[in-house]
């Protein structure tokens, strides 16, 4: 299995804790020492903030804070590099999509041009079109071709003009990112529930978090039993890609069984909650009072709100 | 009828759209006080029965409900299901889906929460330390082990403080070790705390050792309720329904009449009472022959295991180490330099503790995973070099789970998936052959998801067969099985062997082990602790007790009544013992030690 290896167990096995570890171990994390509903309603401003602003350079000191803020949470390292990968790809997209876009409608657009001459030949039935089209196409490409390899600089605009926004967009993943990762699924639904959300939701969010990774353990056990009565592609072809496309396709299938099983399971806890009490809970004010008991805002929560906005009001005054 | 009672009442019930009612006339008292065990076999209705005490029939399945269901004096139809609950707490045979919070307190903390009690935090807390495992409190629950997730389930339902605890099935999706534990834990809840248990469960030595009353449900009714020595004694209605007795009084039943009943007639249930009841095997002056005879078939087993080192071994694990990253405990380390070889021919069983590393070894031997140290190779394949889809041409791994197996919407194109994926070339006939083979036929067109756990036990075989396997690979095949679905798949072993070379089995069912392994394998401390046949490894009490295994009863008689070596199956016990009664006879017509010599050679 050595040539496998990005995809051996054993570094499943890694990426699995790493993901565990940034949902459920926030003993340490910074945000997850603050009341919640601090937090909550922090997020929801700082959704909006980055908006307020135009310039590249505060928004990537913001995104700088935003990653501060990350490793404080212990954010999975994969899921960073994921996002990461995500914004920067789309942003290269776009330096090769302008241009390519460019070339094409000049091809077309030449192609046009010349199309009338070829249907006036075709209907006068003139052998010479043939060589007419290919002329055409010909001439069609080489534009286009040229428009592609001599518009990079328009492309370069365009990614200028778009980098503010993906700026934006990737402060609040980071953001959410480091909160919702951060944040032990108690604490959040605890916030949730006080902040008005209904209960079924917040337990939703806490049953979610339960289930996850037994919902992870389970589709990597169907990945495998899949594999072991599939048949790899002999040909693997170019990097591999026919081995990669394989294993894609059968994650995708695993996910027809594991539907069925969740279903399955979910049964039990149905009943179970109900001998729990679950819906004498929902129209319950004691309940609920007693849920959310013991939540305070202190000054740290206090100086943690103003000081994040102290320092955007500093990058709004300074850059 | 006292006042806190469970009275069930001329109770018949009808699931919505089922045709038949699941429940005919069912009458039953459950006193306050009582430890009782309810058995039935598959269907009989026995878990709708109990889902009635505490009002999940009627109110959570709405069904047709003729008759009446009082607890503690209160009708429950007139009441509704969280609150019958704090009288009647139910642990589900699959408790792990019913821990529904992720941390051990928060769950525990649930149900009193949901009820708006300000004393949360101490219920919670007392709950914990009855069950022990205040220490765990902040765990997440999936990291705990199955019987420690029992017991979080079982903390969960004492926070409310009922009176009655109900639990369905505690051994079933248990290893005996934890079973055991948990029975324990329901017997102090019983003595220390006068808890009612109701336990539903089809190991009768449970039933022997813990329970003191016993209810037969059969066809939807209450057939009898009787106390457990007097019910275990009934063997006929038991075997009628797919129970099967302690293996001692099956063996006492089978002794020629007057022999092994105790003094008021009936057979004994425990193999406490069996020791009194049962005569000895070997009289004290004979005991050197019988060691002399014990050394001789070790030295056979020794000479067959020596045997085996002419023949190619078909998987070699060399210095083996593997491990897993684990959240809160860093680097898991569950193999270490392990060696073994396993041979053309053999039938392996491998056994040990939880975490002992069974499962590691058996999904090393797939390739699914590749060891951190050491190699292992399959068939002449390294499987560091291999991919598993390649190892899957001759070797074939049967879940634990059988739900992990099932891809397709059918049985049928379940088993027909491989030979498909291969282009096989006959595939419908390759497929009906073994659908027929397996019994499975009229079963090839229902999800496999739905069916029985026997009969998933059974398709999910049939999908590792389908594959023409050269080495089998099964993780715990008897696990949460009854004992009729335990003998059909010994069956299907021995079916399965006759078509593949070697058969690996992880278990921890010790009888299964007795009746069907030639080589046994204790694993423990990352490494093999002991590989040798089962007589061997089950007449050494303290390498079981170290890895958390418990002898099969005939195994734990065979040393208190002296059969020497100790009788495996419970067939060979009683040829041991009605020898021996026979040859008593003759002792006292003045023949010393030979009789019980003869006895052991009939074996």
């Amino acid at each position: 299995m050595k040539y496998v290896d990005a995809f051996t167990d054993i570094s499943v096995a890694d990426v699995k804790v790493d993901l565990m570890r940034t949902a459920y171990d926030n003993d340490r994390a910074f945000l997850n020492s603050l009341d919640p509903r601090v937090v909550l309603l922090w997020t929801v401003l700082f959704m909006i903030v980055p908006w307020l602003f135009y310039d590249p350079l505060p928004l990537a000191v913001m995104l700088a804070a935003a990653f501060v803020l990350a490793a404080l949470s212990q954010v999975s390292k994969y899921l960073l590099a994921l996002l990461l990968f995500g914004q920067v790809t789309n942003v290269g997209f776009f330096i090769v999509v302008v241009p390519l876009v460019g070339g094409v409608a000049r091809a077309l657009g030449y192609v046009g041009d010349n199309a009338g001459g070829v249907a006036e030949a075709a209907r006068t039935g003139d052998l010479g079109v043939f060589a007419d089209v290919f002329s055409i196409v010909t001439a069609a490409v080489g534009e286009g071709v040229h428009t592609a390899m001599t518009s990079q600089e328009v492309g370069i605009d365009a990614v200028g003009a778009v980098i503010p926004f993906f700026l934006k967009l990737t402060i609040i993943s980071v953001i959410s990112l480091a909160v919702f990762s951060a944040m032990s699924p108690q604490k959040l639904s605890k916030g949730m529930l006080r902040l008005g959300v209904p209960r079924q939701l917040t337990f939703a969010i806490a049953y979610g978090y339960r289930m996850m990774p037994l919902l992870v353990e389970e589709y990597h056990a169907l990945i495998n039993s899949f594999r072991l009565r599939s048949k790899v592609p002999e040909k693997t072809g170019v990097l591999k890609w026919r081995y990669f496309y394989y294993l894609l396709k059968l994650s995708i299938k695993a996910f027809y069984p594991l539907i069925f099983n969740v279903a399955k399971r979910s049964r039990v806890t149905v009943e179970a909650m109900e001998t729990k009490g679950f819906s004498h809970s929902l129209g319950n004010p004691e309940s609920r009072a007693l849920r959310t008991e013991g939540m305070m805002v202190r000054t740290r929560d206090v100086s943690f709100v103003f000081g994040s906005l102290l320092f955007v009001a500093a990058l709004w005054v300074f850059l | 009828m006292s006042h806190n009672s469970i009275v069930v009442e001329d109770l018949t019930f009808r699931y919505p759209g089922g045709d038949e009612p699941v429940l005919r006339d069912a009458n039953l008292t459950i006193e306050p006080g009582e430890f009782t065990a309810v058995v039935g076999g598959n269907g009989s209705g026995k878990t709708t029965l109990c889902k009635t005490f505490n009002g999940l029939i009627p109110h959570f399945f709405e069904g047709t409900f003729d008759g009446s269901v009082t607890v503690a004096g209160t009708d429950t139809r007139e009441s509704d299901v969280a609150e019958l609950s704090k009288t009647v707490g139910y642990v589900f045979q699959d408790f792990e889906n019913q821990l529904v919070q992720e941390t051990v307190r928060d769950d525990v903390e649930f149900a009193p929460l949901n009820h708006g009690l300000e004393d949360y935090a101490e219920r919670a807390t007392r709950a914990l330390e009855t069950v022990g495992l205040d220490h765990l409190d902040d765990r997440f629950v999936w990291e705990l082990s199955g019987g420690q997730q029992h017991l979080v389930a079982l903390a969960g339902v004492l926070a409310m403080d009922p009176d009655f605890v109900f639990v369905d099935e505690p051994a079933a999706q248990l290893d005996p070790h934890n079973a055991r534990e948990t029975y324990e834990q329901l017997r102090r809840l019983h003595e220390a705390e006068d808890k009612t248990i109701i336990v539903i469960e089809h190991h009768s030595e449970f039933i022997a050792d813990y329970c003191e009353e016993m209810v037969l449900v059969s066809d939807g009714g209450v057939a009898w309720k009787e106390p457990v020595e007097v019910g275990l004694n009934r063997l006929e209605d038991l075997l009628a329904h797919d129970i099967h007795p302690p293996q001692v009084t099956g063996i006492a039943d089978d002794l020629p009449a007057d022999t092994g009943t105790l003094p008021d007639g009936r057979y004994p249930v425990t193999v406490e009472e069996a020791t009194t009841a049962f005569p000895s095997a070997t009289p004290p002056e004979t005991r050197p022959a019988a060691d002399g005879g014990a050394a001789t078939a070790r030295g056979d087993a020794d000479a067959g295991v020596a045997s085996t080192g002419d023949r190619d071994a078909l998987v070699t694990l060399a210095e083996v180490g593997h491990g897993y990253p684990t959240l809160r405990e860093g680097y898991n380390r569950v193999l270490d330099g392990l060696d073994l070889e396993l041979y053309r021919g053999d039938r392996v069983a491998l056994v040990g503790a939880n975490g002992a590393g069974k499962s590691t070894l058996l999904r090393l031997i797939t390739g699914l995973e590749s060891p951190d140290d050491g190699t292992v190779t399959v068939l002449g394949r390294d499987t560091s070099e291999t991919l598993p889809e390649q190892l899957a041409d001759d070797t074939v791994y049967i879940h634990q789970n059988p739900e992990e197996m099932f891809v397709e919407d059918t049985v049928r194109k379940d088993v027909a998936y491989y030979l498909e994926n291969r282009d096989a070339s006959d595939v419908d006939e390759r497929v009906d052959e073994i659908l027929e083979y397996l019994d499975l036929e009229h079963l090839a067109d229902r999800d496999g998801r739905l069916m029985s756990l026997g009969q998933q036990r059974r398709a999910s075989l049939g999908i590792g067969l389908a594959t023409d396997p050269t080495v089998v690979l099964l993780d715990e095949p008897t696990g949460s099985l009854d004992l009729q679905s335990r003998r059909e798949v010994t069956g299907m072993l021995r079916k399965a062997e006759s078509r593949v070379e070697t058969v690996v089995v992880a278990s921890h069912d010790l009888q299964l082990v007795a009746g069907w392994a030639d080589r046994v394998i204790v694993m423990g401390a990352g490494e093999v602790l002991a590989d040798a046949p089962p007589v061997e490894v089950f007449a050494d009490p303290d390498l079981l007790a170290a890895t958390g295994l418990r002898q099969p009863q005939v195994v734990e008689l065979s040393e208190r009544v002296g059969v020497d070596p100790p009788a495996l199956t419970a067939d060979a016990m009683v040829e041991t013992l009605s020898g021996t009664t026979e040859s008593d006879a003759l002792a006292d017509g003045g023949v010393g030690g030979e009789p019980s010599s003869g006895g052991r050679d009939e074996r």
